[in-house]
């Protein structure tokens, strides 16, 4: 199976990541071969099986509302390929 | 609203949880601190973080479901919710799809002394994003991830709403209930409760038009103005032929108008999916029983309880209880006292003032004690309700109890017979031309002589008594 242009073309906007024309035909085929992979899944019969979310047979842990700030502005800030007055900053962004 | 056409609106709520630490991380949820100070390692999405879940939120989300009335569903999922956004640094906000912790609800609302129910369609919870600041910078948007991964609760309503009153009371409602529960502080100001409505036309018996949706408003009076600029504008467009685009609008507050959000176009394609680092949410009956158990008297109940045991009109009733603080501080001041005293002095004399000095009643310059004491002067008789209004006045201006003003300035009331007698006879003798003329049918002269009564006391004659006093001398 192979990964039509218009959905690769699609996915690559919504990840924002461009795709280059040459890499289409191998990107198409390697993608068409993991949901080809992924849609083996589809021969299985689920009809009496309810939805499963998680493989592990247990609930989610809870943690008491506590708060505590262990990390300063400094260090979140630290690894930002830019910032500015404490903010991270990016190329404008228009709405 | 626009005849020969009818208005569908649905409304999603963003209710931030009253939580201290987020949802998924134990950052402070504080408002007003500095930027990117309240941002742990989950919040920034660095490698390798995991979130765990904050059990206050949970509960508060199965204590907003009990009070919207609605089912709490045992079991439910968080899915990632996929979108590219400089704000949302996991790429995906952490939000309930499929399987929200509430499912179906509904509330009252009210309009024109007409009762509706409001369907809710659910309530889930999700993570809030970071902020963009756009006018920083002719060159850059900043970032602040002080919101992010604070707890939400999205509040989606049925589209049950007909009119933009519709949707404020719905929203007001929504919010009284929140606040009442405790779940949510409902500043709309600070973003704590924000609402997106969806808005379509259709002309009656037609079918439902496509729906716009209006996002991020946080004010009544904005809810109420972008429905009315969405509806005309999609009137128009629907006249002239055009068809309506189901697409997310902003609403410009200085314009009043709402315009498309281009960037929105693709973000529809959310490719939801169960969130692999979250394993699915068990609630336990015993749990859900306790909740229960511990869900405050609601604004519909206590609004049925103050008609019953206060005698207040629907309309006073309503307008007391929508509000938690001023219910709490009426029945602090109604407490063993006259309640249509009570009424009066709260719902014109103290709104007003705190209408004046746009003040919320928690910040009431009048403790509820101290307006217990004026009202308790005034039903004993000691202070004319006249003498009331000038030490109520006195009162929102010092901060003094009423007994010390009344004190201080003598202002109590006359009401001892003897002592008026002695006023009344007073002025009987120094005028006996007035009050020849008085007997001689000039009956209009009675107010003369309650004002130089009046004027000899300095005010403080119980008018009731003097007004006996007066009529039982002069017509015999």
């Amino acid at each position: 199976m192979k990964f039509d242009k218009d959905s690769l073309y699609k996915l690559g906007k919504l990840s924002k990541i461009q795709i280059d024309e040459s890499k289409l035909k191998s990107l198409s085929s390697d993608l068409g071969s993991i949901i080809e992979f992924i849609d083996r899944l589809k021969s299985i019969d689920t009809e009496n099986v309810d939805p499963t979310s998680n493989s592990l047979d247990q609930s989610l842990v809870m943690r008491e509302d506590i708060a505590s700030d262990v990390n300063t502005a400094n260090e979140i800030l630290e690894n930002a390929p830019q910032k500015e007055l404490d903010f991270f900053s990016v190329p404008k962004v228009i709405e | 609203m626009i005849s020969g056409w009818e208005l569908v609106i649905g409304i999603e709520i963003h209710a931030q949880v009253k939580s201290k630490s987020k949802l998924f991380s134990s950052s402070s949820t504080e408002f007003g601190s500095g930027p990117n100070s309240q941002v742990s390692l989950v919040d920034a999405a660095m490698p390798g973080m995991l979130p765990v879940i904050n059990k206050f939120c949970v509960e508060q989300a199965v204590r907003s479901g009990i009070g919207l009335n609605a089912q709490i569903n045992k079991k439910s999922i968080f899915d990632r919710k996929n979108y590219f956004y400089q704000d949302l640094p996991q790429g995906y906000q952490i939000s309930q799809f499929k399987d929200p912790i509430v499912g179906n609800g509904f509330i009252e609302i009210e309009t024109d002394g007409q009762s509706k129910k409001v369907g809710i369609e659910r309530l889930h919870l999700e993570q809030d994003a970071g902020k963009s600041l756009h006018d920083q910078d002719p060159n850059l948007t900043f970032v602040d991830l002080n919101r992010s991964g604070i707890a939400l609760m999205e509040i989606v309503s049925m589209p049950d709403m007909k009119s933009p009153e519709e949707a404020v009371e719905y929203v007001k409602k929504v919010r009284s209930i929140l606040r009442y529960l405790d779940t949510c502080d409902g500043n709309m100001e600070q973003g704590s409760l924000r609402a997106d409505v969806n808005v379509s036309v259709n002309k009656p018996g037609d079918d439902l038009g496509t729906r716009c949706e209006i996002k991020n408003l946080n004010s009544f009076k904005y809810i109420h103005s972008a429905i009315i600029y969405e509806a005309k504008r999609q009137i128009k467009l629907i006249e002239s032929g055009e068809n309506i685009i189901q697409e997310t609008r902003l609403y410009n507050i200085d314009s009043g108008e709402t315009r498309s959000m281009r960037s929105k176009e693709d973000a529809h394609d959310y490719r939801y999916f169960p969130d692999p680092d979250l394993l699915p949410l068990i609630l336990e009956d015993n749990w859900i029983k306790k909740i229960r158990s511990s869900i405050p008297e609601l604004p519909d109940q206590k609004k049925e309880r103050f008609i019953r045991e206060y005698s207040l009109s629907e309309y006073d009733s309503s307008v007391i209880v929508s509000d938690k603080s001023t219910s709490d501080y009426y029945e602090k001041v109604v407490k063993d006292r006259n309640p249509k005293l009570v009424t009066t002095w709260v719902t014109s004399e103290l709104f007003s003032v705190l209408n004046k000095k746009n003040l919320s009643i928690d910040e009431s310059p009048i403790s509820p004690n101290h307006l217990g004491e004026l009202i308790d002067n005034i039903d004993s008789g000691k202070i004319s309700s006249r003498q009331a209004k000038e030490i109520f006045e006195e009162m929102c201006e010092t901060g003094e109890s009423a007994n010390n003003i009344i004190n201080e300035k003598g202002l109590s009331q006359i009401s001892d017979e003897g002592e008026l007698e002695k006023l009344v006879d007073n002025v009987i003798s120094s005028n006996p031309e007035n009050v020849e003329k008085y007997k001689n049918g000039k009956d209009k002269l009675f107010g003369f002589f309650v004002g130089e009564a009046m004027k000899l006391s300095k005010g403080k004659a119980n008018p009731k008594v003097l007004n006996e006093l007066l009529k039982s001398k002069l017509n015999t």
